[in-house]
């Protein structure tokens, strides 16, 4: 009997005691998971740096994409699109301003601003460069653009940085927006003139921060790059070609101090394959200037670029400090995010190597990043998975980084 | 509004369904307790939404409706248990 009885209970309480281990599991396990969820929701919205990293994810697909990704379409703010004017010495700056629709949220009762500057030619109608403003906005930060006539007419001025500090001060002024929560972001020239602006004794004690992307830090150093066709890499010579549309924006800027005759032969030269090419006849015609000018932005006599360098009239060198973050790199306050690619064809990647060299000199916060995945400011096609991952992380942190101070 | 206060509901009802897993719902609740563990999941999470965006930002408010609701199914679980010494619902 006793046996029988073993033989019939034993099997139909094993299953129960197995469903109650199991059940006890998965008790534990859903617990565990609640407590995860809670934990890391809580962290990333009541600390600075966590809600920094939420927008900071959200930011970061539609720079990769180039689109505002649905989630950020969904759970960002309304924006409202507004352009208007100022003053300046560069004559009048363009402002194209992105905001939420809604008033800043009590917690932390202001918002971010961000001035994006986008180096020479008219990119206010450029979607990569309007969905980055966009993207920005429906984050929560009030994004504003702009350009001027100079900028437009692929040109660099010394006036153009009074009229970056204007519109840092236009935003600064901005309603709802925190005046010492405002930051610079420039990409190609605008990086150099953000930078300098950002050495401007008007702003450079309220400036949260200076970003440069693929911006370049001495002038001087960049038309020798351009004249010897080759950037000098660890003390190496490695072959460097330039697109055609910083030949020209250099080609625009220095035939301002050459003579009326060398202008109208240079800008006659303009074109579309190598940027600059004239006829021997015309190069004959050009002053010893405007040939030192001329060799160096073609980039026929590599051998011969100090010489050329020389060669320029003073007021060219003049100009060429003027509009170099190098002359003013010591009394910049703010820190400095430097961001470049490495096979960037508009402005070599070692303007930002020697950007980062200065500052670690002078013991200036800053932070450098070298990516691979674009090509100057844009977002290159057809990347991998390890290298997209990689530099996407490097730029995650610098967006959690630079949007840490308004979250 | 209308498209994030439906996904702070789902969001909310997938928590009460954890919630349910972990047996935090009281049993007190009776045989329609999993409905009250998902409802009370998911009114929180439009609650916690709402204030999320509200004291927030819109883009923080999804994450402020996860926390809120979890805390309250949570609470609720452990409040009702110990008021009354029930076992949770299996």
């Amino acid at each position: 009997m006793q046996r029988a009885q073993v033989t019939t209970t034993q099997p139909s309480l094993a299953p129960a005691r197995k469903r109650r281990g199991w059940r006890r599991w998965t008790a534990l396990v859903a617990r565990g998971a609640l407590a995860l969820a809670f934990i890391a929701t809580l962290l990333l919205t009541v600390t600075p740096t966590g809600r920094a990293g939420v927008r900071a994810a959200l930011i970061l697909p539609a720079l990769l994409t180039a689109t505002e990704p649905p989630p950020l379409l969904i759970a960002g703010d309304p924006i409202r699109h507004t352009q208007r004017s100022i003053a300046s010495q560069d004559g009048p700056v363009y402002l194209d301003i992105y905001a939420p629709t809604m008033p800043p949220p009590p917690i932390p009762g202001t918002r971010q601003g961000l001035l994006l500057i986008s180096g020479v030619g008219d990119n206010r109608g450029v979607p990569q460069f309007v969905n980055l403003a966009q993207s920005l906005a429906r984050s929560g930060v009030v994004a504003m653009t702009m350009t001027t006539y100079t900028l437009m007419g692929y040109t660099l001025a010394p006036a153009t940085v009074d009229a970056v500090v204007q519109a840092t001060l236009a935003l600064q002024h901005t309603p709802g927006v925190n005046s010492r929560d405002v930051g610079i972001v420039g990409l190609s020239a605008g990086g150099a003139l953000g930078a300098m602006a950002a050495a401007d004794p008007r702003i450079r004690d309220t400036l949260g921060f200076v970003l440069t992307f693929g911006g370049y830090f001495d002038a001087t150093n960049l038309l020798r790059d351009m004249g010897r066709r080759a950037l000098m890499v660890d003390g190496k010579l490695v072959p460097w070609q330039p697109d055609p549309v910083p030949i020209q924006a250099l080609a625009n800027t220095i035939a301002l101090t050459l003579p009326g005759a060398d202008q109208s032969l240079i800008y006659s030269g303009f074109n579309t394959i190598n940027g600059l090419s004239l006829s021997p006849a015309d190069q004959a015609r050009l002053s010893p200037a405007g040939q030192a000018a001329y060799h160096l932005l073609v980039g026929d006599e590599p051998d011969r670029v100090a010489a050329n360098l020389a060669a320029l009239p003073p007021q060219g060198h003049t100009l060429l400090a003027s509009l170099s973050p190098s002359s003013v790199v010591a009394q910049i306050h703010a820190k400095v995010y430097l961001l470049h690619d490495q096979s960037d064809i508009y402005v070599p990647y070692t303007e930002s190597r020697d950007f980062a060299a200065a500052l670690t000199r002078l013991g200036h916060p800053h932070e450098f990043v070298e990516f691979s995945i674009f090509q100057h400011v844009e977002v290159k096609s057809g990347l991998g998975i390890g290298q997209t991952l990689h530099d996407g992380w490097s730029l995650y942190q610098i967006l959690v980084a630079t949007l840490g101070a308004g979250a | 509004m209308l498209i994030l206060s439906l996904i702070w509901l789902g969001l909310g009802v997938v928590i009460g369904g954890v919630a349910l897993a972990a047996r935090l719902a009281p049993a007190r609740w009776g045989r329609l307790g999993w409905l009250g563990a998902l409802a009370l999941g998911a009114i929180a999470a439009l609650a916690g939404g709402w204030l999320g965006s509200t004291l927030l930002d819109r883009i923080e408010a999804s994450l402020v409706a996860v926390w809120v609701s979890i805390l309250a199914v949570s609470v609720v679980g452990l409040l009702a248990r110990r008021q009354h010494g029930m076992p949770t619902v299996e």
